[in-house]
């Protein structure tokens, strides 16, 4: 049995390839910021969907939280842009956990819906707030500070393709980073307890602890890429909270269980829906096509089609 | 003259007649581009199409503007502030895009104006938020609507005049920052004109249910029911209100809603004797709407609404402004459009210099009877109209 494709030099290679061409190719850095930040939430959700087989419903309430607690720790605390996204980066992991560890007692139907009524609470908790996010308003004036560190200013960040730099050099840490946690012993016991709780369980595997871990580490990437969001913006709206169903449909679309198809899932959604939306108001109606045709010929989502079309091709090379 | 010569002359000859219309070219002015920020997807897409509508008419209109025809660039908000921001920042980087018009909603109205005063450009808008000519004023941001506190005081005022005796009131209130505001105006303007709150209550805008709302109203046992939440909020409320015959029971007013194509989607048997709140109608009889009507009707086969009419006035208030100053720098042309007066669809229309806050008439209207009714958009009478504007906040 053939065994899943490799990249030659590794997916670290070709990300890194990716995102010195993403800017070239697309016609704005801003597009290229926008699609790296949904694919860091989409590899976030990958972590929870693809890994560990969580379907959760609750991503944009950890997107809209590091938005949030970002943008106010600058605004109202004067903190610098790695200190904010430190705040985004541990509150988001600090809420994940909590909602895991209530959220995972339940499995199945029970754990989504538990996810999706996290959700809707954070965001009226948002909306209600509007003292500090600004309500349905949304949070203006979000600064992009300089990236500092003890007081040497390494870029000021102003012009969209410094942000863009910036951006991909957090993106391909994170993206490494999560390789590196795939492939660790926590990793494969994440794999496991996917494809057979119960063993994984009855093997000695405290199950309920790893998801929690899976939740809390999935919630502060989360966290992480909604403040770059906030910041790529200097606006936080009250939408992001409802941005659950986009991040899960840019995972499913690239390929749960594949941290490239993240990249290929939100630039793929991004791109195709902004050329879509120029030729036809309705064109969320083909959107909701292709992710039927997705999930229903394509379970591997795009990245998974083109590595079996890769597979093909180096079979018949070797016949 | 050897052929080399010839050759040179009948070039240089070629050349000199093939130069005026290279040089024309070569000179030619570049078009001026409007963005309509419009919400053709998503959530507010009814609203967007009409919005469109209304840009597109404006901008086919004019023939000429700074030595040649202007162009119109349409930006899909897609009913997302983030994404209408993206896409803001994208065409201004890219295409040095400078002139802006639209936003349904008030949160992708407030942030796209900071976008847009960062380049130094125009942007005028539609949304209801009050903070866009308060708060959060900028140079670059300016507003048509009337706020919140001209709403409630040309709408509470006119018909607690028309019937004095109807003292006592009660609110339904949509629970965010817009719905705040039109209550704190409506309180204020109770206590100066000695009209009783009986009683308030909250819901969300999600809300779909409002019987136990309706339930306390009636408990209370007020003359008037106002409804401060509009569009769905506000239908499904007057819906609601009209099955538990509330309409026979108490005057009914709602004091912000979207217009024609709202009252269209409710129909003369609901809102029958019911008092609303308008921007704009296009039965109204000024010089620039009694045109708008008729051109609307020729090109696209209906009456013009709100979202049509506020769309076309904004986008060829801009125009004018250019045309007006002679450029394209964005701080001209906001100089141009401070204190502006003009013929708009609601009479003459004038923007105030302080807080970019367009000064133009709110209606208060009464919903007809399907036999008053002359076509079938006749839907309600003018009760009366007028200008109620809080004084700009001063700035340092």
């Amino acid at each position: 049995m053939a065994g899943p494709f490799v990249l030659p030099g590794g997916s670290n290679l070709a990300v890194a390839a990716t995102l010195v061409l993403l800017p070239l190719i697309l016609p704005s850095p801003t597009l290229a910021t926008e699609i790296l930040i949904f694919a860091m939430a989409a590899l976030a959700c990958n972590l929870l969907l693809g890994y560990g087989g969580l379907l959760s419903f609750g991503q944009g309430m950890f997107f809209g939280a590091g938005a949030y607690l970002a943008a106010i720790a600058m605004i109202h605390a004067k903190v610098g842009l790695l200190v904010a996204l430190l705040t985004a980066l541990c509150s988001g992991a600090l809420i994940a956990a909590l909602v895991g560890a209530l959220a995972i007692r339940r499995t199945g139907i029970y754990f989504v819906m538990l996810t999706l009524a996290f959700n809707q609470t954070a965001y009226f908790i948002a909306y209600t707030l509007d003292g500090w996010t600004g309500g349905d308003n949304g949070l203006l004036d979000v600064p992009r500070p300089p990236l500092a560190l003890f007081g040497h200013i390494f870029s000021d960040l102003g012009s969209p393709t410094a942000y863009y730099v910036f951006v991909a050099v957090v993106f391909l840490i994170i993206f490494m980073a999560s390789g590196r946690i795939i492939a660790s012993p926590f990793g494969s016991t994440l794999i496991a307890i996917r494809e057979n709780e119960a063993r994984a369980d009855a093997v000695g595997y405290n199950t309920r602890h790893f998801k929690i871990v899976a939740f809390a580490i999935s919630g502060a990437i989360t966290s992480l890429s909604g403040a770059l969001y906030a910041m790529l913006l200097n606006f936080a709206p009250l939408e992001n909270i409802q941005m659950s169903e986009s991040i899960l449909i840019m995972t499913v679309i690239g390929g749960a269980g594949s941290l490239l198809g993240s990249l290929l899932g939100a630039g793929s959604w991004v791109i195709i829906s902004d050329i879509l939306a120029d030729i036809w108001p309705r064109w969320q109606i083909l959107m909701g096509g292709a992710l039927i045709l997705v999930v229903l010929f394509l379970r591997g989502g795009i990245w998974g089609g083109i590595e079996s079309l890769l597979k093909r091709c180096l079979n018949k090379k070797e016949r | 003259m050897n052929r080399r010569k010839f050759l040179e002359s009948g070039l240089a000859l070629t050349s000199l007649m093939f130069a005026p219309p290279l040089l024309r070219r070569g000179f030619a002015a570049e078009p001026v581009t409007f963005y309509g920020l419009k919400s053709m997807s998503g959530a507010f897409a009814s609203y967007g199409e009409f919005a469109e509508k209304g840009s597109q008419l404006a901008i086919g209109d004019y023939k000429d503007l700074l030595g040649a025809k202007p162009r119109y660039v349409t930006i899909d908000t897609e009913g997302n502030p983030g994404r209408a921001v993206r896409k803001v920042q994208e065409a201004i980087q890219q295409s040095n895009a400078r002139f802006f018009g639209g936003c349904t909603l008030s949160s992708t109205a407030l942030a796209v104006g900071k976008e847009v005063n960062k380049a130094g450009g125009i942007f005028m808008t539609p949304a209801g938020a009050d903070e866009i000519t308060t708060t959060e004023f900028n140079p670059s941001t300016f507003r048509w609507t009337v706020p919140t506190y001209g709403a409630i005081h040309q709408t509470v005022r006119p018909l607690f005049e028309s019937n004095p005796k109807a003292k006592r009131w009660y609110t339904i209130t949509p629970q965010y920052v817009f719905g705040e505001a039109l209550l704190a105006a409506a309180k204020g303007l109770f206590k100066q004109l000695g009209i009783e709150h009986v009683g308030n209550s909250y819901h969300s805008t999600q809300e779909q249910e409002y019987s136990g709302y309706l339930t306390n109203a009636m408990a209370a046992q007020p003359d008037v029911l106002l409804i401060l939440g509009f569009g769905g909020n506000g239908a499904n409320c007057l819906r609601q209100a009209a099955n538990f015959g509330l309409k026979s029971k108490m005057t009914i007013l709602l004091a912000w809603t979207q217009g024609l194509d709202w009252f269209q989607s409710l129909g003369p048997d609901l809102l029958e004797d019911v008092y609303i709140g308008a921007q704009y109608w296009h039965q109204v009889n000024t010089p620039l709407n009694n045109e708008l009507v008729k051109r609307v009707r020729e090109v696209y086969k209906i009456s013009p609404n709100y979202p049509l009419a506020g769309d076309y006035i904004i986008t060829k208030i801009i125009l004018d402004a250019i045309a007006k100053a002679g450029t394209t720098d964005g701080r001209a042309v906001a100089k141009v459009m401070e204190g502006m007066s003009y013929e708009g669809p609601t009479g003459t229309e004038t923007i105030r210099a302080e807080d970019h806050q367009v000064i133009k008439d709110y209606y208060l209207l009464r919903g007809k009877a399907k036999s008053a009714m002359k076509d079938p958009d006749d839907l309600a009478t003018i009760i009366s109209s007028g200008k109620s504007f809080p004084d700009p906040i001063k700035r340092s």
